[in-house]
């Protein structure tokens, strides 16, 4: 293991760790002033590859790895190994982003082979290249669509798609120390050839990058300075010893220039010398010989090693030598994207992981604190509201009286209000009364008096043919709206021709019952 | 600053705390002496608006309610006073006995309580006759129209033994003078 550490880190920093073949890399970086300072860079033994162990070592630890803060703090990054992930690019009407995702969702639901909820992916809607290079017939999936190709109102979109259970799987093992960010590692590796290998060849933008390890070359097509498509080749520096190289092509020199050439075709390049080949170097002999057998191959072929302006600019702070950037360019491309803000990366772990910052934020905004802070403000507010909304309205009532009449016509239309309230409840609708008595459903009765004074009873007296009759009468004046309490107050036989009455009716003996009934009248006699 | 810092800074912590708990205190009693006045002229203010929509209702009551209001009192002259309103009710209502058709006796004033209704005290008009219970209905039917009337206060009627057609009626209306 090797570590460079150097002084204290204070402002906002990064460490970006990336799995190269069977060992880990970490850097951590700072830009300050707009200069990126490597502050210490790690490598762990050779086979031990166990992420949360290696996370430790280099400090990290649950809850500490947040995003980064406008004063300082410490984000951890990690890169995902883009061998299992596989790129497709496409073609679709510059539309709203809901309506390219859309079509991106579509798409891959028809291209691929296992079904959608086994897959997560990422797309990044990009300008169609211009200088139309030629296309494959026999082109892939992906660059049947047109990469490279020129369409007025289209848009070019990377997607990139990889199976969720790898994913599931290496989100476990990063849960340990929470990093802020999973990276495709072979963003890094466009990042650091933008920003430490491609000097003035970087104005282009446009070509493919070649980055040899020690078991597998990792090839990236770059379009507009960003990943368009990767692919991994399984050929390594350990398939090229240096001894067979020295001589000359051999079996698998040829092989290697085969599949670049290849890659290029599925790029959507037909012709090997069209797009620049830049292959990442250290300035070592091997490299040089790899490169010297593509350009044989036909392919427009340029070894890059650090550029020294900005390589200088490391140096001062962290006297890395060329051959560290070398060796950590894919962490050192990873932290770099983490720092840069707004950084559009394909995040193909969206739905399946969220870092603890945001989580942290979440509960900052739902804290008990701050709702009853909140709560506290509100009420404050409503009081506020509610005592000038007390104070402003008697005068804007007494504004509107004004303009709706005189104080003179108010103070009669007041009045003549207030007398009409007194006087309704004091006015009984005896004529309604009469009519009610008069419908009651009780043959024989005959009313000799009616008594009404405010305040007392209602004393009826009468004459009926029978108890019956009486008793019919005494209920059908309680089934009266308003009418209560209704009572047979005295009663007395009359005899037969004493008074008269209707035919064919009469008491016992022939004769009929005088009577007295009593009752309220809603409340004019309470 | 510098200075509050440093003479804080020469407190002992139980001076320090001292400080701090009078400086609440004070806060305290500074905010209960102006919420106390903010509140007082608050309930003056509700007071007044209060008062100011119970005046809003009076002249605009719900429509509903006033529709009621208007089947009972379809008709009201502001009172006068007693020696002039008297004469005014008076004669009305003399007026409503002839067209229903009832002969009445000489219309007789009851004396008027002392007793006030809304600044109103109640005068009382005694009506006597013999008439038949359809006139009473008609006189019954177009008392609403006296814009002098109060209510009934009293009404007695009783069937002549003899002729069961006549009614000896006895009424008392009653209206308000100022």
């Amino acid at each position: 293991m090797s570590n460079n550490r150097t002084s204290e880190v204070t402002g906002p920093t990064v460490i970006a760790i990336a799995q190269e073949e069977n060992s880990l890399r970490a850097v951590c970086l700072r830009k300050q002033g707009g200069v990126l300072q490597v502050l210490w860079t790690r490598s762990s033994e050779a086979g031990q590859t166990d992420l949360g162990t290696f996370a430790a070592e280099c400090g990290l630890s649950a809850g500490r790895t947040g995003q980064i803060e406008p004063g300082g703090g410490t984000m951890a990054v990690v890169g995902f190994n883009s061998a299992g992930v596989t790129f497709y690019r496409i073609l679709v009407p510059a539309v709203k982003e809901e309506e390219i995702a859309q079509m991106v969702k579509l798409q891959i639901e028809a291209r691929l082979p296992l079904p959608a909820e086994q897959i997560e992916l990422a797309w990044r809607a990009g300008p169609v290249r211009s200088g139309s290079p030629s296309r494959t017939g026999s082109a892939s999936a992906q660059t049947s669509n047109g990469a490279g190709r020129v369409q007025d109102g289209r848009v070019a979109v990377t997607i990139a798609a990889a199976r969720r259970e790898q994913i599931s799987k290496f989100v476990e093992d990063v849960r340990v120390f929470e990093p802020a960010k999973i990276l495709l590692d072979c963003e890094g590796i466009v990042e650091a050839w933008r920003e430490f290998f491609a000097g003035d060849e970087g104005s282009r933008r446009d070509g493919i990058v070649v980055s040899i390890g020690s078991r597998n070359t990792q090839v990236c097509l770059v379009e507009f300075g960003r990943l368009s498509n990767a692919v991994v080749i399984d050929t390594g520096m350990e398939d090229f010893s240096a001894g067979q190289w020295l001589g000359s092509q051999t079996e698998t020199a040829e092989r290697f220039a085969q599949d670049m050439r290849s890659v290029l075709e599925l790029f959507g390049y037909a012709e090997p010398g069209e797009l620049p080949v830049f292959v990442l170097s250290d300035g070592g002999s091997v490299i040089e010989g790899i490169a010297s057998c593509l350009e044989s191959a036909g392919l427009n072929v340029r070894v890059v090693v650090p550029v020294p302006p900005l390589y200088a600019g490391v140096r001062e702070k962290t006297e890395l030598s060329a051959d560290d950037i070398y060796e950590y360019r894919v962490p050192i491309g990873l932290g770099l994207m983490a720092l840069e803000a707004g950084a559009e990366e394909l995040n193909i772990f969206e739905r399946l992981y969220n870092p603890a910052g945001e989580k942290e934020k979440k509960h900052r905004l739902y804290s008990p604190k701050v709702a009853g802070a909140i709560a506290a403000v509100m009420l404050v507010a409503v009081v506020i509201v509610s005592y000038a909304v007390d104070v402003a309205s008697p005068n804007a009532i007494e504004k509107r009286f004004r303009a709706a009449a005189s104080d003179a016509d108010m103070n009669l239309l007041m009045e003549r209000q207030k007398l009409i309230k007194t006087i309704a409840p004091r006015r009984p609708d005896l004529l309604q009364l009469l009519n009610e008595i008069n419908v009651t459903d009780a043959a024989g009765i005959m009313l000799d008096s009616l008594d009404f004074k405010k305040g007392r009873p209602i004393s009826m007296s009468g004459q009926a043919p029978n108890a019956e009759q009486l008793y019919k009468f005494q209920r059908a004046l309680l089934a009266k709206k308003g009418i209560t309490e209704v009572k047979i107050q005295n009663t007395a036989s009359v005899k037969a021709g004493a008074s008269p009455s209707p035919r064919g009716q009469g008491g016992p003996g022939g004769g009929r019952i005088k009577f007295t009934i009593t009752f309220h009248y809603k409340n004019f006699t309470r | 600053m510098k200075i509050r810092e440093s003479m804080i800074g020469r407190l002992s912590e139980k001076e320090q705390r001292t400080v701090k708990i009078g400086a609440v205190c004070a806060a305290a009693i500074l905010v209960f002496v102006i919420s106390t006045k903010w509140f007082g002229h608050w309930g003056q203010v509700r007071k007044l608006l209060a008062a100011e929509r119970s005046k809003l209702e009076t002249i605009s009551p719900d429509e509903a309610k006033q529709r009621g209001l208007l089947s009972v009192v379809p008709v009201l002259e502001i009172p006068q006073i007693e020696e002039k309103q008297k004469f005014l009710f008076r004669d009305k209502f003399d007026e409503q006995l002839k067209k229903a058709g009832i002969r009445s006796e000489p219309l007789e004033f009851l004396s008027t309580g002392k007793s006030q209704q809304g600044g109103y005290r109640l005068l009382r008009l005694k009506c006597s006759g013999k008439c038949r219970f359809g006139q009473i209905l008609d006189l019954l039917a177009s008392l609403k129209e006296n814009p002098y009337l109060v209510g009934i206060e009293e009404m007695r009627m009783k069937c002549d033994t003899k002729n069961r057609q006549e009614i000896q009626l006895d009424l008392t209306v009653s209206t308000f003078v100022k």
